[in-house]
């Protein structure tokens, strides 16, 4: 990486969307999606804390303790050596689209594109845990990725219920899309299917069931949001704030952009849609400012935790302006409002998605 | 005559002082910020004095040992308060 002067450049990724360089904060652009499978070179990348030090996978050693029965060092082989899995899923980062409310909030200004979808291979989190005896008693299993604070920020540790730990398509990965997950993890980074992008923690040097949850920063009271919807602009009351488990319903259009400008004629309308840890159920789209909706069409695999592509043919009758909207349904009935709920941290943006095209006599 | 002179003088040093103010502000940000984070960071957001008031207090408890805090706060809000527009986001270089 390099000053801002020269540019900055990060290794084995392409143009991106440049929020921070130390740590690394980079947005996909709208342009690269246009497949099921984000690429790598194309993924957001979201960094709390500087990247920590290559990690040599012959000395790898993740510690298992805790309420254990062997508390353990495994390496990277025995985690090789147990049955690999490979779950599609959708990460999103906690706070994608927090550019979009108003009153402005702290943090990164994200747009759309802190999201992308890949296929995640490696052992089941159960998997690693029953090979350290894991105490069936234990609520929560708390989560340290090798990364560490500078100064006397916190380290960046996690802890979610048992349930979900155990859950059959929670994995440690080892691959992403096929490949070394580099600076999304390397060489094991959580899969938590449906759940914000702060609970799959990288860099996972330690696993610790435990009776109670962690208690750090990025427990509480970073990541909570408000069980009771609070009036934009004022202060969350602390003991009102939960931790934030399951995504909920959304979609993104990607093309045309906001502000694009068509020539008259045919045109395709794209975008993605996904839903926590439920499936997309249909899309619909408005080219006219939300008064008429069409059924988009959707992309074939219908999956929990994954997206969907959607596509719609549209011929606009005349020149002028126009306003696109999406609007996605889930498979438990949960449509995106209008007005997502402000909250003081900005997270989970979900309003129906919207651009504004010119469109020229061609 | 001599009393206007007088205000007018008082007016330029206290301009002086809030560019001085600024300047310090700005000395401020890389002396405490830089360690851990690039600016870019802090460049990006548009937030009220509260919000960069609380900002800064958040990271002194992460162990940022801010010598400057009113001028550092000053610098922000005439800068990147909530009443400025945020310019887009620079691309990275192609890495690949």
């Amino acid at each position: 990486m390099q000053g801002a002067d020269e540019g900055v450049t990060v290794a084995g990724k392409r143009p991106m969307i440049l929020h921070n360089d130390r740590p690394e904060d980079l947005e996909t652009p709208l342009r690269y999606y246009d497949s099921w499978v984000t690429p790598n070179d194309a993924f957001f990348v979201r960094q709390h804390l500087p990247r920590p030090a290559a990690i040599d996978p012959a000395a790898y050693k993740l510690t298992v303790n805790g309420m254990v029965s062997k508390p353990s060092q495994l390496t990277l082989a025995d985690l090789q050596r147990l049955p690999q899995h490979t779950v599609p899923a959708t990460l999103e980062c906690t706070g994608n689209g927090r550019g979009f409310y108003s009153p402005k909030v702290p943090g990164i200004q994200w747009g759309r594109g802190a999201v992308g979808n890949a296929e995640w291979s490696g052992p089941r989190l159960s998997d690693v845990l029953k090979l350290a005896g894991v105490d069936t008693k234990a609520a929560f299993l708390e989560i340290d990725g090798a990364d560490t604070g500078v100064a006397a920020t916190p380290d960046f540790v996690r802890s979610m219920p048992m349930q979900k730990a155990m859950h059959p398509a929670t994995l440690l990965a080892l691959k992403m899309n096929g490949a070394a997950p580099d600076i999304h993890g390397f060489p094991a980074r959580l899969i938590v299917p449906g759940w914000d992008g702060t609970s799959w923690v990288k860099w996972v040097i330690r696993l610790t069931p435990a009776a109670a949850e962690n208690k750090g920063f990025f427990m509480n009271p970073g990541y909570r949001y408000p069980k009771y919807a609070l009036p934009p602009g004022s202060a969350p009351k602390p003991a009102e704030l939960e931790v934030i488990e399951g995504m909920p319903v959304k979609s993104s259009l990607t093309s045309p952009e906001d502000q694009a400008t068509l020539k008259l004629g045919p045109t395709v309308i794209r975008g993605f849609a996904w839903a926590g840890e439920n499936a997309i159920e249909r899309v619909d789209i408005s080219t006219d400012g939300g008064s008429r909706w069409r059924e988009a069409q959707l992309s074939s695999q219908k999956l929990p935790f994954a997206w969907r592509l959607f596509t719609l043919n549209w011929t606009p009758a005349d020149p002028g302006y126009y306003t696109i909207l999406s609007r996605a349904t889930d498979t438990a009935g949960r449509v995106q409002p209008i007005v997502p709920a402000w909250n003081p941290s900005g997270y989970l943006w979900n309003g129906i998605d919207r651009v504004g095209v010119t469109v020229e006599k061609a | 005559m001599r009393l206007a002179l007088a205000a007018f003088g008082l007016l330029g040093a206290a301009l002086a002082a809030d560019q001085a103010t600024l300047d310090a502000g700005k000395k401020e940000e890389a002396r405490s910020c830089i360690p851990c984070h690039s600016l870019r960071l802090i460049h990006s957001q548009r937030l009220s004095r509260a919000a960069w008031g609380k900002e800064l207090d958040k990271m002194t408890g992460w162990g940022t040992a801010i010598k400057d805090r009113d001028a550092l706060l000053e610098y922000l809000v005439a800068n990147y308060g909530n009443d400025k527009p945020a310019p887009p986001p620079d691309m990275t270089v192609n890495g690949k």
